[in-house]
């Protein structure tokens, strides 16, 4: 649309579907899947809900050379131990980047495990580890943590596209485990192309999400957690 | 929910699959944005639209920091995410050390065609250059503010002629860098949007194309 020399106040020109009327149809969704059994193996709850939350650590890792190169600036990242490094990564090799499989595999990066935990934190985004992580174990308040599992691939249907990872858990405490937050904690590890050591690495938050309602897994039983990443939902 | 009797896998497998949960707040919004100026520099067009497309490269970009770039602790190679949707090396042989980065771009475009998950390119690229029918591309800027990433492009029509903008493209390349210095690149379109209304650039005059991401909850 045209507009006069001089318009100053550009919102009189906006498109109403410009607005954040919250009917986008968005390009990207995240869910939870959760499902409870119990210790005979019948699943005793199905939990569903969007998935809100990549943490400060996601949005760095994800920026590209362009930012730091034009800015100049470095980019914080945070460990669950709450140690930082200020990533900065480049094309030249001295420059830490994200560790690549090569020959010698002296500093992978990895998708370490889906975190729960029994707290909750009021601002996703700025967390670098969850509340009150239940630790793994078969102690008073723990679970066995399984591993993570990824697919080999992106399942496309139509037009959209989508990958889930998931984790299972058992419960061996002897009493009720409640889960009321759940995270990605992945091993990211830095290294310039040109050096075998790796410049830094750690256990990094990269989603965080509080759950709409605890989780309750009995004694005996078991919880697998998916996350399900989709384009074009 | 209780569901006592969901026991199969193919039962599982449906829940996973995405679709609508409604009355809930989406994950991430993402907007394409055009501000036109003439010659005299005054702002004569204005538009802003949602972000339609994004293709599985984006996904799998996505996956990068999530699911990381080896399959385990000991496992030397990279997820099938990465080997199988980019077509990245599973492992470099040869070398005792590899890193992975990665840069974007905006890329214009004259043309249109039907969205598709494996799109490489725009219908009719606009070339960067002073020729008829090209835009000169100038320097991109990111920036980010919370969770939400903003890329600008600014570009100037030399031309005498104005030229129409009716198609959009996120671009990028994968850089995998090597001990001995080589470097491997992928280039990707992540995202392919054709504006509802074209963008027409005056002659002499320049345009700022922004395409904004925001991972809000």
């Amino acid at each position: 649309m045209m507009v006069g020399k001089g318009i100053e106040d550009i919102d009189i020109s906006m498109p109403r579907d410009a607005y954040d009327i919250g009917k986008d149809t968005p390009t990207f969704r995240a869910y939870l899947t959760i499902i409870v059994r119990d210790s005979e193996g019948k699943v005793v709850k199905v939990h569903r809900q969007r998935s809100h939350s990549p943490t400060a650590n996601f949005i760095g890792l994800m920026l590209p050379l362009t930012y730091f190169n034009v800015t100049g600036n470095s980019y914080t990242i945070k460990t669950t131990g709450g140690s930082t490094y200020n990533y900065k990564p480049a094309i030249n090799v001295n420059t830490p980047c994200i560790s690549y499989p090569n020959s010698a595999n002296n500093y992978p990066s990895y998708i370490v495990m889906i975190q729960v935990g029994s707290g909750q934190q009021s601002n996703p985004y700025t967390a670098y580890s969850l509340a009150a992580p239940i630790a793994n174990g078969t102690g008073p308040g723990q679970l066995v943590y399984g591993r993570p599992s990824v697919p080999p691939n992106i399942t496309v249907s139509g037009s959209k596209a989508y990958f889930t990872i998931s984790q299972s858990f058992n419960n061996n405490s002897g009493g009720t485990v409640t889960i009321t937050e759940v995270g990605i904690v992945t091993q990211i590890a830095f290294g310039a192309s040109y050096s075998t050591g790796a410049a830094f690495s750690g256990n990094v938050l990269v989603w965080y999400d509080v759950l709409s309602s605890p989780i309750s897994v009995p004694n005996g039983g078991s919880v697998t957690i998916y996350y399900t990443f989709t384009v074009n939902p | 929910m209780v569901t006592p009797d969901l026991v199969s896998e193919e039962d599982i497998a449906k829940l996973i699959i995405p679709d609508d949960l409604p009355d809930e707040q989406p994950t991430f919004k993402a907007y394409v944005e055009a501000k036109v100026y003439d010659k005299e520099g005054h702002l004569i067009q204005y538009h802003r639209q949602p972000m339609r497309s994004l293709t599985q490269y984006f996904l799998a970009l996505m996956a990068i920091p999530i699911i990381g770039t080896y399959q385990g602790a000991s496992i030397n190679q990279a997820p099938g995410i990465l080997t199988n949707v980019l077509g990245l090396p599973s492992s470099e042989g040869t070398c005792y050390s590899t890193n992975i980065s990665w840069d974007w771009a905006i890329q214009l475009g004259s043309g249109t065609q039907n969205f598709s998950l494996t799109l490489t390119g725009l219908a009719a690229p606009i070339l960067n250059g002073t020729g008829t029918g090209e835009l000169a591309y100038g320097s991109l800027s990111v920036s980010y503010v919370g969770s939400t990433i903003l890329i600008s492009l600014q570009v100037s029509n030399t031309t005498s002629s104005a030229i129409s903008v009716t198609e959009i493209g996120l671009t990028g390349t994968i850089y995998i860098q090597y001990c001995n210095g080589g470097i491997s690149k992928y280039n990707f379109l992540f995202s392919y949007d054709t504006f509802s209304t074209a963008i027409s650039v005056p002659a002499l005059g320049m345009a700022i194309f922004q395409i904004t991401l925001s991972f809000t909850g």
